[in-house]
C-alpha cells in the first residue's frame, strides 16, 4: 500500500564557513531557515517538528514563503537529505522533479537524457526503449528530441522532465514548483496526467507558489513557515 | 564502525547494480571531451607519445642505455599520468557531480566508478602507445610482462579507494583541491618518473625511498625493464592499497549522507 508517514522530522545542518582573510559576512535573516550560533559554528534549522501522514490517492500541496523549507522537505522525502531527527516511513516507488538542470546532461540529446534517466532509475535498456516513444510523444518535442539538451528552452526542458518522471510509473511523485514553466496547453495535459496518477492510487506532493495550481491539483495543503508546519488543511474541490 | 562498514558496503553494492549508469556516463565523458575534434580520443595517444618523445629526446643518456631509457620513461609516464589524473580529478569529484548528488539518490560510489572508468579508458589509449614504444626500444615479450600486468592490476584495484579518499578530502577541505593539484604537478620531479635512481645520495635517495608513488611505478616498470619481480614494491603497494581501502570504506560509510550538505 502506498503511503508516507512523517513523525517529528527535523533537519539541522552546519554552515561550512571557509577560512578567509576577508571580513566575515554579517548579513543574516531574510529568507531561509533559522540560522543559529555564531562564528565558525553556525547551524541552519531547515525543518523542525514536521509530522503528517499521506495515504494512497492523496495530493499534497506544499505552500509557504521562499525559504520556508518546501524544497528541503521534498528532498527529505526523496532521500537526498537524511533527517537529523524523527522518523520517516515511505512505501512506494518514488520519483522526483526538482529544478530543471538537476540530473540532466546538457551536452547529450533529449533522447540520450531519457536513456540516462531510465538507467539511473534502475531500468534496463529494453524497458527504456519500450517507453521511449510514449515519453517523446507526451513531451511534444518532435524533432528537438535529437538535439542537445542545452538547446532547449526552460519550457521544453520542463516538458521533457515531466514526461520522463511520470512515464516511469512512480507511485509517489514529488514535484518542485517549476511545472509552471510549461505553456497553458501543457499544464492542462500535465494536470490530467497527475489526476490519472492519483487515481491509480499514487501520492503526489507538489511544492508551488501558484495558488490556482495547488487548488486545482491538490486535495490537501500544508503551509510551512520557517521550517515548521503552520497549517495542514483539506482543500475542498 | 560496523554500521559505517555496512553502510559503505550497501553504497558500493547498489553502485555495482547500477553499473549501466556509470559505464554510460564515463563513455560519454571521454567522448564529450573530444567532441568536434578530428582525431577524437586518439589525441590522448598523441599527447602521451609526444611527452615520452620529449623526455627521451632531452634526458636520454648516451651509450648503451639509450634504448632502455625510452622504455623506462614510457612506463613511468603511463603510470604517473594515470595516478596524477585520478588524484587531481577526484579532489573536486563531488563538487563537479553536485547537480546529480542534489537531484538523485544515486549512491556516491557511482560517481567514484564513473571517474575510475573514465581514467581507465583514457589510460587505455596511452597503453597502446606504451606497448609500441616498448617493442620499438627492443623489449621482448617475456614472463616479466605478467608481473607488470599484476602490478597494473593492483593499481586498478586501488583506484576506487584512492578516488573515494581524495574526493572526501576535497569535500571536507576545499583548499586541498589547490594543494593536491600543485603537489601532483611538482610531484613528478620528486618521483622517479623520468630520472633513474642508481643508489646515488642526496635528495634523490629520499625521493626514491620515501615516496609512495615510487613503488606504484616500480611494480609495473621493474618486471619489464629489469626482468625481475620486485617483491618489496609489491608488498608495500599491497599494504598501502588495503589501508586506503579501509579508510575509503570508513569515510563512505560514515559521511556519505553528509556530502550533500557540504558541496
Amino acid at each position: 500500500m502506498v503511503s508516507i508517514k512523517l513523525q517529528n522530522i527535523s533537519l539541522v545542518y552546519k554552515l561550512h564557513e571557509k577560512l578567509t582573510l576577508s571580513a566575515p559576512d554579517r548579513r543574516v535573516g531574510g529568507p531561509g531557515g533559522r540560522i543559529e550560533g555564531s562564528g565558525r559554528k553556525q547551524f541552519v534549522q531547515a525543518l523542525d517538528g514536521i509530522s503528517f501522514e499521506l495515504k494512497a490517492g492523496d495530493r499534497l500541496g506544499l505552500v509557504g514563503p521562499n525559504g520556508a523549507g518546501k524544497t528541503t522537505l521534498l528532498k527529505v522525502l526523496y532521500g537526498i537529505y537524511e533527517p537529523s531527527g524523527g522518523s520517516i516511513t515511505l512505501e512506494g516507488k518514488v520519483d522526483a522533479l526538482f529544478n530543471i538542470n538537476i540530473g540532466f546532461r546538457r551536452e547529450a540529446t533529449g533522447r540520450r537524457n531519457i536513456v540516462l534517466r531510465g538507467l539511473i532509475n534502475g531500468w534496463t535498456e529494453a524497458e527504456i526503449e519500450e517507453k521511449m516513444e510514449s515519453i517523446i510523444a507526451f513531451s511534444e518535442l518532435g524533432d528537438f528530441i535529437d538535439l542537445p539538451f542545452k538547446s532547449y528552452s526552460q519550457g521544453m526542458a520542463a516538458r521533457l522532465a515531466f514526461s520522463m518522471a511520470t512515464s516511469l510509473d512512480p507511485e509517489i511523485l514529488l514535484m518542485d514548483e517549476w511545472i509552471g514553466a510549461g505553456d497553458a496547453a501543457f499544464q492542462d495535459k500535465a494536470k490530467r496526467r497527475m489526476d490519472e496518477l492519483a487515481e491509480k492510487a499514487g501520492i503526489i506532493v507538489l511544492a508551488s507558489h501558484n495558488e490556482s495550481l495547488i487548488d486545482s491539483v491538490c486535495t490537501k495543503r500544508l503551509t510551512l513557515k520557517s521550517g515548521r508546519v503552520d497549517s495542514l488543511t483539506t482543500v475542498l474541490t | 564502525m560496523i554500521a559505517a562498514l555496512s553502510g559503505a558496503v550497501d553504497d558500493i553494492s547498489r553502485a555495482i547494480r547500477l553499473h549501466r549508469v556509470w559505464v554510460a556516463l564515463a563513455r560519454e565523458d571521454v567522448g564529450d571531451q573530444h567532441r568536434r575534434t578530428t582525431l577524437g580520443p586518439l589525441w590522448l595517444l598523441v599527447n602521451y607519445v609526444a611527452f615520452v618523445g620529449t623526455f627521451v629526446f632531452v634526458f636520454q643518456p648516451a651509450g648503451k642505455d639509450a634504448a632502455g631509457y625510452a622504455a623506462y620513461v614510457a612506463i613511468g609516464l603511463l603510470v604517473w599520468f594515470y595516478l596524477m589524473e585520478i588524484i587531481s580529478l577526484s579532489v573536486s569529484l563531488f563538487q563537479r557531480e553536485e547537480s546529480f548528488i542534489e537531484g538523485t539518490t544515486l549512491p556516491l560510489f557511482v560517481y567514484v566508478m564513473r571517474l575510475a572508468l573514465q581514467s581507465i579508458i583514457r589510460a587505455g589509449y596511452a597503453i597502446v602507445g606504451c606497448i609500441v614504444i616498448l617493442f620499438l626500444s627492443g623489449s621482448a615479450l617475456n614472463a616479466g610482462w605478467l608481473w607488470s600486468l599484476a602490478g597494473l592490476f593492483i593499481i586498478l584495484l586501488a583506484t576506487p579507494a584512492v578516488i573515494t579518499v581524495f574526493a572526501f578530502i576535497g569535500t571536507f577541505f576545499p583548499d586541498s583541491q589547490f594543494i593536491v593539484g600543485n603537489m601532483m604537478r611538482v610531484g613528478m620531479f620528486f618521483t622517479p618518473v623520468f630520472w633513474v635512481y642508481n643508489g646515488q645520495d642526496g635528495i634523490q635517495k629520499y625521493a626514491y625511498h620515501w615516496n609512495p608513488f615510487t613503488y606504484f611505478l616500480e611494480i609495473v616498470r621493474v618486471p619489464i625493464i629489469g626482468g625481475e619481480m620486485p617483491m618489496q614494491a609489491f608488498t608495500i603497494t599491497g599494504i598501502m592499497s588495503l589501508a586506503v581501502w579501509a579508510i575509503a570504506l570508513l569515510l563512505l560509510g560514515r559521511y556519505r549522507k553528509q556530502v550533500v550538505f557540504m558541496i
